[in-house]
């Protein structure tokens, strides 16, 4: 008897979490099925769950039209963004940890990071057009470059702030002991010792810039320098959707996040539980 | 230290805080001002020429029906989609609770929605909610039922759209939630276990109230982020059918980008911000209070 419900119980169990695991697995093999497809059979109104005469087609029509450029564009943009962030969130952190400032900017700057990272960044996309405008960086890589800093930037300062803070001082007091520069230890002493938070909050800043879609359709508009999301945005937006082609697009924007998606867990959940704490 | 190096010493924190410091001023508090300058004038697209106007805007604003609607909208689906990922990340993390084979196969999966780009994920739905040849209606007239128009019917889109995001962002709750529970001590449960309590009991008991404080965390970052709604609409419906999937975000937009009614697109900024911050404050004071 006892064993019976423990059978049941198992049984239960894993029909609930196939079950969401099927929810969640479903759309992301339309992707493949749709993208296999023929434009006739795609239409049809009777969806068929394998590809009856399964054909490369829709991936060679994208090629044709150039995706590669836009994921070039995508490649570049959200790979500069990420290192920038990166970079200016480690020196920017370390000297909060490290440095008292006057009239308590430390905490200012820390309350005001919080800040930006939750309001509504169309709020910024008005002004911000007019001054990119004005300087230049409107229609150009470079200027989605600078305007991806407003989410990963503010993600990256408060994540590697939590790494530094948790770092005892000892290691960087010895090193200046033996007459290190502050420069020096920053680079051979904290920079090491911090490496796998760094790693994480680069996995982080990387998928927030490489989905980013709101200030890539307002700031360029050239078809030579979409990245990939607004690509994908204006296929929607198309009277006679060329579905086929559209999933082959998103299946291909996916691909680099989904190869590493082992990496990319281990990374989130240790990310997660370190900030957490 | 000497005088010297003591200045040396300072400038290095200057330089290194530099950079970050001016970029961040540069893109949000420049900004920012320009909004709310801006939302005081009237500004003239053709001539540049501009008047101030007072609270004119805030005052057109708040009797457009258009405005109000967008504002209902927010809510609503702020509301749903936020208390929603949040109710079936708790549940995710409770199923995925222990070990068993294949658990770390289980979260992988459970984590792909959330790393794939938004453009991609609506893709794929719009195929799904496509009124001809989607999989839903699909579904329903084999069941003998009639076909839906899930983003074409305005009393249903917005709720097509909940679903999208709620497809998309539970497992990022999922993933917090379950870096709380893996924070428990194992010392707690065995407790319980030989006082002889049940599992439901435990998981009532001991396991969420040690997870409030993440679960009121996680519908913070929800709440503020789906607030936000943009992209969704934009892709999915345009702001359509009849205005029913209109969001502040994409009121904001339309008046910027499309009527280059900078002053009343700047008025509606001024109001989400202030909505957005009561939000924000009215979920830290309740985290900070169980902090304690």
């Amino acid at each position: 008897m006892h064993q019976f419900r423990l059978i049941i119980k198992r049984m239960l169990f894993w029909m609930i979490l196939l079950s969401f695991l099927g929810l969640i697995l479903i759309p992301i093999y339309w992707m493949l099925n749709t993208s296999l497809k023929n434009p006739r059979e795609v239409i049809s109104s009777v969806p068929t769950f394998f590809p009856h005469d399964p054909t490369l087609e829709n991936y060679g029509k994208v090629f044709q039209a150039g995706i590669w450029r836009n994921f070039f564009n995508t490649v570049m943009v959200s790979f500069s963004a990420t290192l920038i962030s990166i970079l200016l969130a480690f020196l920017a952190s370390y000297a909060l940890v490290r440095y008292r400032f006057p009239f308590s900017i430390n905490k200012l700057f820390l309350i005001w990071v919080l800040a930006v990272r939750i309001l509504p960044p169309i709020v910024l996309a008005v002004p911000l057009f007019n001054i990119f405008n004005a300087v230049g960086l409107i229609n150009s890589l470079s200027g989605l470059v600078v305007a991806f800093q407003i989410y990963t930037l503010p993600y990256s300062i408060w994540i590697i702030y939590g790494f530094l803070k948790a770092l005892p001082i000892e290691f960087e007091e010895a090193a200046t002991l033996d007459g290190a520069s502050p420069l020096r230890v920053l680079v051979s002493v904290v920079a090491p010792l911090v490496r796998t938070g760094v790693i994480a909050t680069s996995i982080f800043a990387l998928i927030l810039a490489w989905n980013e879609f709101m200030f890539a359709l307002l700031f360029v508009r050239t078809p030579r320098l979409l990245t990939l999301p607004v690509v994908i945005s204006r296929y929607i937006g198309e009277y006679s959707t060329q579905w086929g082609e559209l999933m082959a697009i998103g299946l291909l924007a996916s691909l680099p996040i989904l190869l590493f998606s082992n990496f990319v867990y281990r990374q989130l959940t240790e990310g997660f539980s370190m900030s957490l704490k | 230290m000497k005088n010297k190096d003591r200045i040396s010493y300072n400038s290095f924190f200057y330089i290194i805080f530099a950079p970050a410091l001016l970029l961040v001023l540069f893109l949000t508090a420049y900004p920012l001002g320009t909004v709310l300058h801006d939302s005081f004038f009237r500004y003239d697209f053709i001539t540049g020429a501009k008047d101030y106007i007072g609270f004119q805007n805030y005052i057109r604003i708040a009797g457009d029906e258009l405005f109000q609607r967008s504002f209902r909208n927010t809510l609503v689906f702020t509301f749903f989609a936020s208390v929603l990922e949040v109710f079936f990340g708790v549940l995710l993390a409770f199923l995925l609770y222990g070990s068993f084979k294949g658990k770390k196969a289980a979260s992988l999966i459970i984590i792909f929605p959330m790393i794939i780009s938004t453009m991609v994920i609506c893709a794929v739905w719009q195929i799904f909610y496509h009124y001809e040849i989607g999989l839903f209606n699909y579904v329903l007239r084999n069941i003998g039922m009639q076909p839906v128009g899930w983003l074409t019917d305005q009393r249903i889109a917005l709720y097509s759209i909940i679903l999208v995001d709620i497809w998309q962002w539970t497992p990022f709750t999922f993933l917090i939630i379950q870096a709380g529970m893996s924070s428990i001590p194992y010392e707690l449960f065995e407790a319980a276990r030989i006082d002889g309590a049940k599992k439901t009991q435990i998981a009532r008991t001991i396991t969420l109230p040690i997870l409030s404080t993440q679960i009121l965390l996680v519908l913070m970052l929800r709440t503020l982020d789906t607030f936000r709604l943009f992209d969704k609409v934009y892709a999915l419906t345009g702001g359509g059918p009849a205005n029913s999937t209109q969001t502040l975000s994409f009121y904001i937009y339309r008046e910027g980008f499309s009527f280059f009614n900078f002053g009343r697109a700047s008025a509606a900024s001024v109001i989400t911000l202030f909505f957005v911050a009561f939000l924000a404050m009215f979920y830290l004071r309740r985290l900070l209070r169980e902090d304690d």
